[in-house]
């Protein structure tokens, strides 16, 4: 469905190289991907110290299970940021609760709209996902988005937006299957 | 599985999918997924699917770059320790092991491998002298090169993971668990339970002298394991064990 870029390539020979135990193509790897997970870890985890915790097990994982990686599967990238994800989002939910930022950082960490220069220049799946997105009710597609970057549950959510957590997951899970809708459609579109 | 919520005609499994990829599940909801998703591939695809498919959402997430020291802190877990003398090389392999792949048929999509099997053993046999022991692990993949499961052996634990399971059991079949070591006949290292991998015990030892560059193989037997004491069904997956 994804063609894989040359870079998905070329991560994908220095996974399979890591899984025959070359350290040094795994030094390789964590260069060209570790600003990338960090960035995903840090915006849910907050804190700098945690989320470097976090890193270093995440690519401690990825050592131990690069021969499990299968590049007609799933991407490198999306496979390791899958990992990334779940480590932080498992840790944020050990913690018990997401430290409240400085509110100007809040603010910041909050706004998940892309910024026009990434619709631009983000690659076509992307730019599909974010048009599906804006098809939806503003406040509908705000709430998929905190919970997918911020890593926070239905219920907190809720509890923030000030809404019934029945009303939430409806909101999100009925954004989520239009969204599917669309997607395949514009799948099927290219593909005809 | 295919009961509804009765919401919009969503199945309960397509929502929960859907409510984990976002990552807005609690604590114990996840860890019910995270086990699901060792043992249940058909559950696991339609979550593969919702993760593809929110994934081009990372595009918006800028790079920060982590300490310099991370690397070096992940470079000195993933080293590996001190080399045991000479282990036979992949290139010689026994004749054994041709006439292991003689054997090897097995459409491989229709066999069983085994799920989460944490083998608690007791003790575990005396590393040699001055070299700590080493965690071995392999790579079991089937004919076709696609890996069906890693296993690792912990000399320290004194315990075998075999982690995770891709195919469906074959019914009345019993997938059995293999150790090839030089020119040695297989070893059988049991029957693995695919419903109740927890079940799966290697007595110690069985396990001891386990080294790098012996080879794992699952074999697919008759319910209860080998009748003859040596492989004789399809070998579904091999690996060489190799230290990390």
């Amino acid at each position: 469905m994804i063609a894989p870029s040359p870079g998905a390539a070329e991560l994908s020979a220095l996974l399979a190289r890591a899984a025959d135990g070359d350290r040094q193509a795994f030094g390789i790897f964590y260069q060209r991907t570790s600003a990338k997970l960090f960035g995903i870890i840090l915006r849910i985890l907050i804190e700098r110290t945690e989320a470097e915790d976090v890193l270093q097990e995440v690519y401690v994982t990825i050592w131990r299970k690069a021969a499990e990686f299968d590049s007609t599967r799933a991407s490198p990238v999306t496979w390791t940021a899958t990992i990334a994800r779940n480590r932080a989002i498992d840790r944020l939910r050990a913690r018990g609760s997401r430290p409240s930022a400085p509110l100007e950082e809040a603010a910041e960490v909050r706004d998940h709209s892309p910024s026009a220069d990434v619709i631009i220049d983000g690659n076509r799946e992307a730019a599909h996902l974010n048009a599906a997105l804006a098809t939806l009710e503003p406040r509908h597609a705000a709430a998929i988005r905190s919970c997918y970057f911020e890593g926070i549950t239905y219920e907190t959510l809720a509890a923030r937006e000030g809404v019934p957590v029945g009303t939430l997951k409806s909101w999100v899970r009925r954004g989520l299957m239009r969204m599917k809708t669309d997607l395949s459609t514009v799948h099927e579109g290219r593909t005809a | 599985m295919t009961a509804r919520e009765d919401m919009d005609g969503m199945t309960v499994d397509e929502v929960l999918a859907m409510d984990f990829a976002l990552g807005a599940l609690d604590r114990n909801e996840r860890r019910a997924v995270d086990l699901r998703l060792r043992s249940d591939p058909a559950f696991s695809a339609i979550v593969d699917a919702w993760t593809t498919r929110l994934s081009p959402l990372e595009d918006a997430t800028a790079g920060v770059v982590p300490s310099a020291d991370i690397w070096s802190a992940i470079e000195a877990e993933i080293a590996p320790a001190p080399r045991r003398p000479a282990t036979a090389p992949d290139a010689a392999k026994p004749s054994l092991w041709n006439s292991l792949m003689l054997w090897r048929v097995a459409s491989v999509a229709a066999v069983a491998a085994a799920l989460i099997a944490v083998a608690q053993v007791g003790p575990a046999p005396p590393p040699a002298p001055g070299a700590p022991p080493q965690l071995l692990v392999a790579a079991l993949a089937g004919a076709d090169g696609r890996p069906l499961l890693s296993a690792a052996y912990d000399p320290l634990r004194g315990a075998v993971v075999l982690t995770p399971a891709t195919q469906r059991q074959d019914d009345g079949k019993s997938a059995e668990l293999w150790v090839i070591e030089g020119k040695n006949p297989p070893r059988s290292l049991g029957v693995i339970d695919i419903k109740d991998p927890s079940k799966h015990v290697i007595a110690s030892d069985q396990l001891k002298g386990l080294e790098a560059g012996a080879t794992l193989a699952i074999s697919i037997e008759p319910y209860g394991g080998s009748p003859t004491g040596q492989p004789t069904g399809p070998v579904v997956a091999t690996g060489t064990l190799r230290a990390i």
